[in-house]
């Protein structure tokens, strides 16, 4: 079997619509997650700021980024082709960076 | 009923891995034979994920307090500090990649490899996560068992 990818399999590769938009949409909204931990864990004001909008900031945490994954998600819509292979590294390292990032932050923190 | 909701949270976490496995190995054996499975599958991890958030972010905010302060009593302090504070946010990476699923199985993974191989990282990083996070969930309970044993069961009750 050929294994040398012909023009119609390059094209198959490509992801248009909400598998493109929301996908783009979550790996920016997994990168937010963290760093709206960061931020939340060293500015006290805003972690108290979070709480008084919810009851909890891990749930205004959790509309936020919730928030972003939707807006983004429709807003990318009709403006996004990608690559599936380079949309699946994307997700891929936004998961490892955001994932690291946190363990890395409450560790040191 | 606490204790119903805390152990019902880890098992529909389980059940969200399982099911992530389940759309991995789909995916992999992708045609056009075994489409519907794949969304139905993406689905399921949604639907546990999304439950397992549900029910574990009631305790989190409602009965993880008392727990905290005893967690910060004992031995293991940092089963908080670290293990608990970076699992209550990793959590929102399994819960974005689990919401993302279904809409990427959606595209058709049998025909576009593309598809196929987004749904297949995406269903291998909610195990995973999912894999860290049921562990952290062990250690927290574990830092509150020897807080216990550290105090003589002081505030057990």
């Amino acid at each position: 079997m050929d294994a040398t990818p012909t023009a119609a399999d390059k094209n198959a590769d490509t992801l248009k619509g909400p598998a493109a938009s929301f996908g783009l949409a979550a790996a920016i909204a997994i990168l937010f997650n963290t760093a709206l931990a960061w931020v939340e864990d060293a500015y006290e004001p805003l972690n108290a700021y979070m709480t008084s909008l919810s009851g909890h900031q891990w749930l205004t945490h959790g509309f936020a980024d919730a928030t972003v994954f939707i807006a983004l998600g429709y807003f990318f819509t009709g403006r996004v082709r990608i690559s599936g292979t380079r949309l699946s590294v994307l997700l891929a390292a936004a998961s490892i960076v955001g994932g690291g990032g946190l363990a890395l932050w409450f560790a040191l923190t | 009923m606490s204790d119903i909701i805390l152990l019902a949270h880890p098992t529909f976490g389980v059940l969200g891995i399982l099911a992530s496995v389940w759309v991995f190995v789909e995916a992999l054996n992708a045609s056009e034979a075994n489409a519907s499975r794949v969304r139905i599958a993406a689905f399921a991890v949604a639907g546990c994920i999304v439950l397992a958030w549900a029910l574990g972010g009631y305790w989190y905010t409602v009965y993880y307090g008392a727990e905290k302060a005893i967690i910060l009593k004992g031995p293991w302090p940092w089963a908080h500090n670290f293990v608990m504070e970076t699992k209550e946010h990793l959590f929102f990476i399994a819960l974005i990649l689990a919401l993302y699923l279904p809409i990427a199985a959606a595209a058709n993974v049998a025909r576009n490899r593309g598809a196929r191989a987004v749904v297949m990282t995406v269903a291998a990083f909610i195990a995973l996560n999912g894999l860290a996070i049921e562990g952290a969930g062990a250690i927290v309970n574990y830092g509150v068992k020897v807080a216990f044993v550290h105090t003589g069961g002081e505030g057990a009750e």
